[in-house]
């Protein structure tokens, strides 16, 4: 078949197009079992800094969301899973950051309660 | 050929012109999130600590509104805005922990500070303690130099009066006792010591070996006792004329007096009187009663020096 040189532009649009929208599904395997992958990760990390205890709420979404991802990659539906691991994966990094602040709150309160203790024992012992 | 490509691009065209021109699509955890990203930007600590993740929840915004502008699905819009709201409270408790971690470190700091500040005034405390102490031990020890200083004192002086006070009784023992071997008479006048006829020559002024002896004993009596004066009287009895008798009266009483200035006595302790045959102790009707009133007494004064007279 011989075609024109337009001709044969469109035709390689057409295909390129037919192949993005077809290849999506394919060529997503590769992205969406990688962000699992990541999202694996970030759970484990926020498990590690104990995001069960300071964000049980997240962490509880991240988990479910994993286990959907994972259910999704399995289906081959990479589209569902990338979108479960990205959202996973940002409650879990939420989960990891709430331990962390609550962490870092509770310290500042104790060096806070600490100076006000120790500011009112030196008041004490100053004016006897 | 061309004419399904074209109609599928045409369709494609249309889609993507549509969603521009029709009104952004919206939810309502769009718009939740873009609350809570405005109020994350006024959040000065989120500018401060969370930059990068206030960035990447920036880009994560622009992706759902540009999702919800080009009018894809709700789902879509929702996921990308689910993804936003993680991400910008993402940001506020990376703010939130790094606030803390420095507010850790400068009550850290502080806390040292108030702990130096402790034990600062702790030392000083025990400084001025140690020092108030350092006082009152000096101050007890001058209080005790000064007690035992008044203590000597007291003591010398306790010493002193005792000693004194042994030394007069002492010396009023001693006379006593030589006065008692003078046979000295406790009287109105004073202590008197007699000295009898015996123990002078007869009819004479001269002291026998007896005599002598009762005189150096009065004469050691005397040089112990310098402010005690004697008064040496001698008597006589009525026999032979009154002016021989007062005359050896005078003389008797004259040789005692001579016989303590020999022996070292001052003259101005002595005082001599002679009576005569006056003040007899004894009538003059036997022997034995006239030698008793042949006699030189001798009066001893006080410790003031003083002899009544008779």
């Amino acid at each position: 078949m011989k075609l024109s040189k337009p001709k044969l532009w469109l035709l390689t649009g057409a295909c390129l197009a037919g192949a993005l929208a077809l290849g999506a599904c394919s060529s997503m395997k590769a992205p969406a079992t990688a962000d699992v992958a990541v999202s694996q990760a970030a759970v484990e990390n926020a498990s590690g800094a104990d995001g069960t205890e300071f964000a049980p709420v997240e962490m509880q979404a991240a988990r479910e969301k994993l286990a959907a991802a994972k259910r999704a990659l399995a289906a081959k539906d990479y589209k569902a899973a990338s979108d479960y691991a990205n959202q996973a994966q940002a409650d879990a990094k939420l989960a990891q950051a709430k331990a962390g602040s609550a962490k870092a709150q509770a310290v500042s309160n104790t060096l806070q309660e600490d100076i006000r203790v120790l500011r009112s024992e030196l008041e004490r012992s100053g004016t006897k | 050929m061309q004419t399904p490509y074209l109609k599928v691009l045409l369709a494609t065209a249309v889609l993507a012109l549509g969603a521009c021109a029709s009104n952004p699509k919206t939810t309502s955890l769009l718009e939740q999130v873009r609350s809570d990203y405005a109020q994350a930007q006024s959040n000065p600590k989120v500018a401060t600590y969370a930059a990068l993740e206030m960035q990447s929840a920036t880009e994560a915004l622009a992706k759902a509104e540009a999702a919800a502008k080009q009018r894809e699905s709700l789902e879509t819009v929702d996921k990308l805005a689910y993804l936003t709201k993680q991400k910008i409270a993402l940001a506020n408790e990376v703010a939130s922990r790094k606030s803390s971690e420095a507010d850790i470190a400068g009550a850290a700091a502080v806390r040292d500070q108030v702990r130096l500040d402790q034990r600062t005034q702790e030392a000083n405390q025990a400084r001025m303690k140690a020092e108030e102490a350092e006082r009152a031990a000096q101050a007890a020890r001058n209080a005790s130099a000064v007690a035992t200083q008044q203590k000597n004192v007291a003591q010398a002086g306790e010493a002193d009066t005792q000693r004194l006070a042994a030394e007069a009784m002492a010396r009023n023992q001693q006379l006593e006792a030589q006065l008692s071997e003078l046979a000295a008479k406790k009287t109105e006048r004073g202590l008197i010591i007699t000295l009898g006829d015996v123990l002078f020559s007869v009819d004479q002024a001269r002291l026998n070996a007896d005599g002598v002896r009762m005189v150096q004993r009065l004469a050691m009596v005397l040089q112990q006792n310098p402010k005690r004066v004697v008064l040496v009287e001698g008597f006589t009895d009525s026999t032979g004329t009154t002016q021989h008798n007062q005359e050896l009266s005078e003389r008797r009483a004259t040789a005692v007096r001579d016989a303590l200035l020999e022996l070292g006595v001052a003259r101005t302790q002595i005082s001599v009187r002679g009576y005569g045959e006056a003040y007899p102790v004894a009538a003059n009707d036997t022997a034995t009663n006239r030698q008793l009133n042949r006699r030189v007494e001798i009066v001893l004064s006080d410790e003031r020096g003083v002899v009544t007279a008779r």
